[in-house]
């Protein structure tokens, strides 16, 4: 869709007459695609100038599909020149796929979206206060439309939610503290099998007093008329003298409750009645035998009011009291849970919900359960719930679009800018009803912009719209490049993450990520750019001169991503180039044609180049090659790890390149010069990603208004970074809903 | 259900003063007793092992016939198997071609693998395959061990960025789907894939940690459902698909959790739990084979696919002596030396399937190992990768089906002939009555 967005905009030089293109579909297609038994429901025959723009978009994006990918017409069919393919393409997008922006703008649909890994995490953080980071654990999400936070990918595996019970379980035990013996410090002793009469004895220190259990596992070999007998000690006085159990499979856990100083202490275990005949009664050997599995001692059980985890001091005021009723209790709890419940929600919890909740904490009260474990109970119910893992919005009647509430819009700005759940001034103004007027909107973006949590947006969106994460799985070769390492794998990172930060916080041009005469780097960094001066493992900002670096393209990070692991690639720079910084992908390439090979560690890049020009000879290959390739030619200068170099080998770099448009140029310095003519471009490209991040759905035809209202501003308010999130939440898109069905 | 709704009585009823049972106590034993659970001894399991970007068919399709055949250098690592397994050629997967679509080959035959469906070419919105074989299986037979099925691989999801031509990374990461429109990602940490499996539990948790963390689960997850079934009411059409997706998962779990105790006694450790994803490629493919091995040897499941590497991996083999992408290998034009790397690789995951099926065949069950009692699929959904070749694919089927395969031979098939018919078989001996799927056109004889 993003391709066929820009080709909308860059492709009206001429407008192409229907005549035209009907005269070529009637010779290429017409022979399958007519009457009522047409191939694929598609009658070309039928379409008429004045029919075409009323027919369904779906099937003229599923003709220039096959147009411009030359799937059709068959092989064995008489094929139309490049020409006549491009003319009917041009037809299809200026003229059938035309979008009128002058009437109410469609806002399309989202479908509901679970939170992410990454989304999951920061909530929890938000949520409870402790940043536990346990969505490692979880299956890895989805990827649609470039970015991970898409809801029609978004799926809930058994798998996974096994991980959110389990992480409920975790986090509710790291936030409350309980009394529980379960959930007490404890500490291990070696066991010991006694073959005969004796004991043993371990020693340790308390640095706490209080109130502890020892708890011993044992079982016995049963033989002669008396079963074990095993006693307890503790600093030499017997505690308890026990019966041991004869059998292994379920071996007895034999617990004492101590009161215990501070300081050191020794508990000791013995088996007192041993037995053993060589022959017994049957002619069988009788031996009588203790095995003492394991020793515990868990302690000091409660937990001192100075180390109550925050959220438990915060959560319980007023605390509970202990001696009330579970009736009072829970009436009490209730009031608790609801606003932790309206929170973990993002929306006001319903009275039905709180009363559920309130059950869950009765129900464990009156089975035994402290107030903090019957808590801590109510809390994982609410973090394994759909309105909690998901991103809940209501659909108006079919056919039918409305406004999303300030809740709803609350939520949606925070986990576009912060991947998280809103904070209390968002929810605040949402709860005062200030939260709907574009003023409103944009004046909160604007204080969450400047919010650290906006680190997210760096990670999430620019990790994804520049592919950085692919960073942590590509593995150059060691033997050609010795010099890389995690740590320089983490200094490129660091490095765009830093300059999109820079961008995002200063406000600054997002021409800057075109060129630019600045970077950060670190020792390490500079000493893999050449760059003097710079010591320590802290991030710098640098001012770049010479030429040789600025923008994202002299960025260390892409130029490794975009590479083979013994050499650079072209082709994959170039690719990425006309991808993500102008989402002009070239057109996929035709199923049966083999991608270049690349990939030969023994290759030149002075014999590569002509091995790509003969591959671009072929005139299959050709049309998309001569838009990749110059690109990628003109960064030959960084190596596969995005090291600076002259020569390959021996072979001096040619960074020349030639675009489609007839440009040339000679290295990086002028490729990024010529990128910026291209700057309209580039923020279509910005602003499509952006928008397709926020909404967590691909765009559609109609999101084409929204775009074209970013780049005006852009144009005329210096391409300050701001504008692109501005302009996004006050689109429709953005603050309304339609439904999914049709009237 | 009968039991379900009596099990919410006792929780809803007025007189919450009755005590909560154990979830394990609440499983009817007649349910124990219908679904077999725990009751068959020697099972008949399914796994399917997937290796990506094709393989270089010269060096894998063996030149004869029948048994006694001469093994080609890609699967001289099956020597002392060859007994065990047979080479099956001439199949294909008709719906991993584009059929109009355009490009997206490594995408389309990752999704097509196991299901015999033409992939939705979307990026996102109606993403949709079909139901893939295991999952059949699973959904028919599933029922009778802990786990239905295990889906485990050493790559997850790529995690930004385009894939592969336009087809969402769903696509080309996953071989196992639910139902057409939900993927079933992999697990790739040993670590969690054995406290899944064999612990139930996390670390550090005693047994009445556990017991206890259990006890209560009930409660939680019906006011989950609750939530779920209420929303459900009130979203649109593509939504309630999402809460669809959550609530066969939390019913997944409930019914595991009521089958879990009887089984405690089968975590008996056989194997060391693993640290997380080893440094090595190697070492990392094998802890998930004897993942595997040890899934099928306690019986926690019977049907389990296993992902060397994701289709399209462009992963770096140094350690063989192949430090160039894999992917970008594939498309070798003919270029010996290429060939010859790819021929490396190749017969590199010939060893850790190797490795697998040796560990298979080592478990004796009674008189007849593991291994005789599995049917295997090893293999891809691309013959040569140059050409994204979906019409020759290379295809090993190892075990011996409990006597219901015979092993140990090269079969030639018809061109063309469709991989879903061996699925067909397959589900047939498996007991399963709904075997045709995809472009099956019946059964394949001669397995």
């Amino acid at each position: 869709m993003a391709t066929l967005l820009v080709s909308l905009f860059i492709r009206c030089a001429h407008a192409v007459p229907f005549e035209d293109v009907q005269v070529l579909l009637g010779r290429y297609c017409v022979d399958c695609h007519a009457g009522d038994d047409a191939e694929s429901g598609i009658a070309i025959d039928t379409y008429t100038a004045s029919h075409a723009r009323t027919i369904d978009r779906e099937n003229w994006r599923r003709i220039l599909r096959q147009v411009q990918g030359r799937a059709m017409p068959p092989d064995d069919a008489e094929q139309p020149t490049d020409e006549e393919r491009e003319l009917i393409a041009q037809w299809i997008l200026d003229d059938a796929l035309k979008v009128d922006c002058a009437g109410p703008e469609r806002p399309g649909r989202v479908t509901i979206r679970r939170l992410n890994r990454h989304e999951y995490d920061n909530t929890i953080r938000d949520l409870f206060g402790v940043d536990l980071q346990l969505a490692q654990t979880f299956p890895s999400d989805d990827v649609g439309y470039g970015f991970d936070n898409i809801g029609d990918v978004l799926s809930v595996s058994p798998v996974l939610f096994e991980r959110y019970v389990d992480a409920a379980d975790e986090i509710v035990r790291t936030i409350i503290a309980s009394t529980d013996v379960e959930a007490a410090p404890r500490r291990q002793f070696e066991g010991k099998r006694f073959p005969t009469r004796g004991q043993v004895t371990r020693d340790f220190t308390l640095e706490d007093a209080g109130k502890y259990v020892l708890r011993v596992r044992a079982w016995g070999d049963q033989a002669g008329n008396q079963a074990c007998f095993m006693l307890v000690g503790l600093d030499g006085k017997p505690l308890r003298k026990e019966l041991v159990r004869n059998d292994r499979n379920q071996p007895t856990d034999f617990e004492v409750a101590l009161d215990l100083k501070k300081g050191e202490h020794q508990l000791g275990v013995a088996f007192l009645n041993d037995f053993y005949l060589k022959s017994g009664p049957q002619g069988k050997k009788l031996d009588r035998n203790l095995n003492v599995d394991s020793i515990e001692l868990i302690g000091p059980l409660g937990v001192l009011p100075e180390s109550l985890p925050e959220f438990h001091t915060r959560f319980f005021q007023p605390p509970i009291d202990p001696a009330a009723t579970v009736t009072k209790q829970t009436e009490a709890i209730k009031k608790l849970l609801n606003p932790l419940a309206s929170r973990a929600f993002r929306r006001r919890a319903t009275v039905t919900e709180v009363e559920s909740l309130g059950r869950i904490f009765s129900l464990a009260r009156r089975n035994g359960e402290t107030v903090e474990r019957s808590t801590q109970l109510a809390v994982a119910a609410l973090l394994v719930s759909p309105s909690f893992l998901f991103r809940m919005e209501m659909d108006p009647d079919p056919g039918d679009v409305r406004d999303l509430n300030d809740f709803e819009l609350a939520t949606r700005l925070s986990y576009f800018l912060w991947s998280s759940m809103p904070d209390d001034e968002l929810f605040g103004a949402a709860a005062r009803g200030e939260l709907h007027t574009e003023e409103q909107l944009v004046q909160q973006a604007r204080r969450m912009l400047k919010d650290d949590r906006v680190e997210a947006l760096v990670e999430n969106f620019a990790g994804q719209w520049l592919q950085l994460r692919g960073l942590e799985e590509v593995s150059p070769s060691r033997k050609k490049f010795p010099t890389f390492d995690d740590q320089l794998r983490e200094a490129m990172l660091r490095e765009t993450e830093l300059f999109f930060r820079t961008i995002v916080s200063d406000n600054r041009s997002i021409l800057d990520f075109l060129d630019a005469d600045y970077t950060y780097v670190n020792d390490r960094l500079a000493k893999h750019y050449g760059i003097s001066g710079v010591s320590g493992p802290e991030f710098k900002r640098v001012s770049l001169e010479g030429g040789r670096r600025g923008g994202l393209l002299g960025q260390a990070s892409i130029l490794t991503v975009t590479s083979d692991p013994t050499r650079t690639s072209p082709v994959k720079r170039g690719k990425w180039i006309l991808e993500n910084l102008f989402d002009a992908p070239p057109p996929e390439a035709p199923p049966d044609v083999p991608q270049l090979a690349d990939g030969d560690s023994t290759q030149l890049t002075g014999s590569l180049r002509e091995q790509m020009e003969k591959h671009r000879a072929d005139p299959a290959c050709a049309s998309c090659h001569k838009m990749m390739d110059p690109l990628g030619f003109g960064l030959e200068n960084y190596d596969a790890i995005g090291a600076w170099r002259d020569r390959d080998g021996t072979v001096e770099i040619d960074a020349t390149g030639e675009l489609p448009s007839g440009q040339t140029f000679d290295g990086p310095h002028e490729l990024r010069r010529l990128l910026l003519q291209r700057q309209d471009d580039f923020r279509r490209c910005l602003s499509e990603k952006m928008l397709t991040f926020a909404l967590g759905r691909g765009l559609e035809y109609y999101d084409a208004c929204a775009v074209e209202r970013i780049v005006n501003r852009l144009q005329s308010d210096d391409d300050r970074f701001a504008i692109v999130v501005e302009e996004i939440i006050k689109s429709p898109a953005f603050r309304q809903r339609e439904s999914g069905e049709s009237q | 259900m009968r039991n379900q709704l009596s099990r919410r009585t006792v929780l809803r009823g007025a007189g919450v003063s009755i005590a909560l049972p154990l979830l394990e106590a609440m499983a009817p034993v007649s349910v124990q007793a219908a679904t077999g659970y725990g009751r068959k001894k020697e099972p008949l399991r399914m796994a399917f092992v997937y290796a990506p970007n094709g393989i270089h068919m010269t060096n894998w399709t063996p030149q004869e016939e029948g048994s006694g055949y001469k093994l080609p250098p890609t699967l001289e690592p099956l020597r002392e198997l060859q007994s065990d397994f047979s080479i099956l050629s001439g199949l294909a997967q008709y719906h991993a071609n584009a059929n109009g679509d355009g490009g997206g080959d490594h995408a389309r035959a990752m999704a097509t693998f196991l299901t015999g469906a033409q992939a939705r070419k979307t990026n996102g919105v109606d993403i949709k395959a079909g139901v893939s074989v295991d999952q059949i299986a699973a959904a028919a037979a599933g029922r009778r061990t802990r786990f239905a099925s295990l889906e485990i691989g050493a790559e997850g999801g790529k995690t930004s960025g385009s894939c592969d031509s336009g087809y969402s990374c769903a696509y080309s990461s996953t071989i196992s789907w639910k139902s057409e429109n939900q993927p079933v990602p992999k697990e790739k940490d040993p670590r969690l894939i054995f406290e899944r499996l064999f612990e139930g539990t996390r670390a550090g948790e005693s047994k009445q940690m556990r017991a206890n963390r259990l006890k209560f689960s009930r409660s939680i997850l019906d006011f989950a459902l609750d939530d779920a079934k209420r929303l459900e009411q009130v979203v649109g059409q593509a939504d309630k698909r999402k809460l669809d997706e959550y609530l066969t998962s939390v019913r997944e779990l409930e019914q595991r959790v009521q089958r879990k105790s009887q089984d405690e006694s089968t975590s008996t450790k056989k194997m060391t739990k693993p640290d997380g994803i080893p440094d090595s490629y190697r070492d990392h493919l094998r802890l998930l084979a004897d993942l595997l091995v040890m899934a099928f040897q306690v019986d926690a499941t019977r049907i389990s696919t296993l992902v060397f590497a994701n289709e399209g991996s462009n992963r770096s083999y140094d350690f063989i002596g192949v430090p160039e992408g894999h992917h970008s290998l594939s498309h070798h034009r003919n270029d010996p030396e290429k060939q010859e790397k790819i021929k490396k690789i190749n017969r590199f995951h010939t060893e850790q399937l190797a490795y697998l099926l040796k560990r298979l065949k080592s478990i004796q069950e009674g008189d007849k190992s593991i291994l005789d009692r599995t049917m295997l699929v090893y293999g891809g959904c691309i013959g040569d990768g140059n050409r994204h070749d979906h019409n020759r694919l290379p295809i090993l089927l190892a075990g011996g089906g409990d006597g219901r395969l015979n092993p140990g031979r090269h079969v030639q098939y018809p061109s063309k002939t469709p991989l879903m018919n061996l699925y067909a078989s397959m589900l047939d001996r498996f007991g399963v009555q709904d075997n045709m799927h995809g472009d099956a056109t019946g059964m394949l004889e001669n397995i």
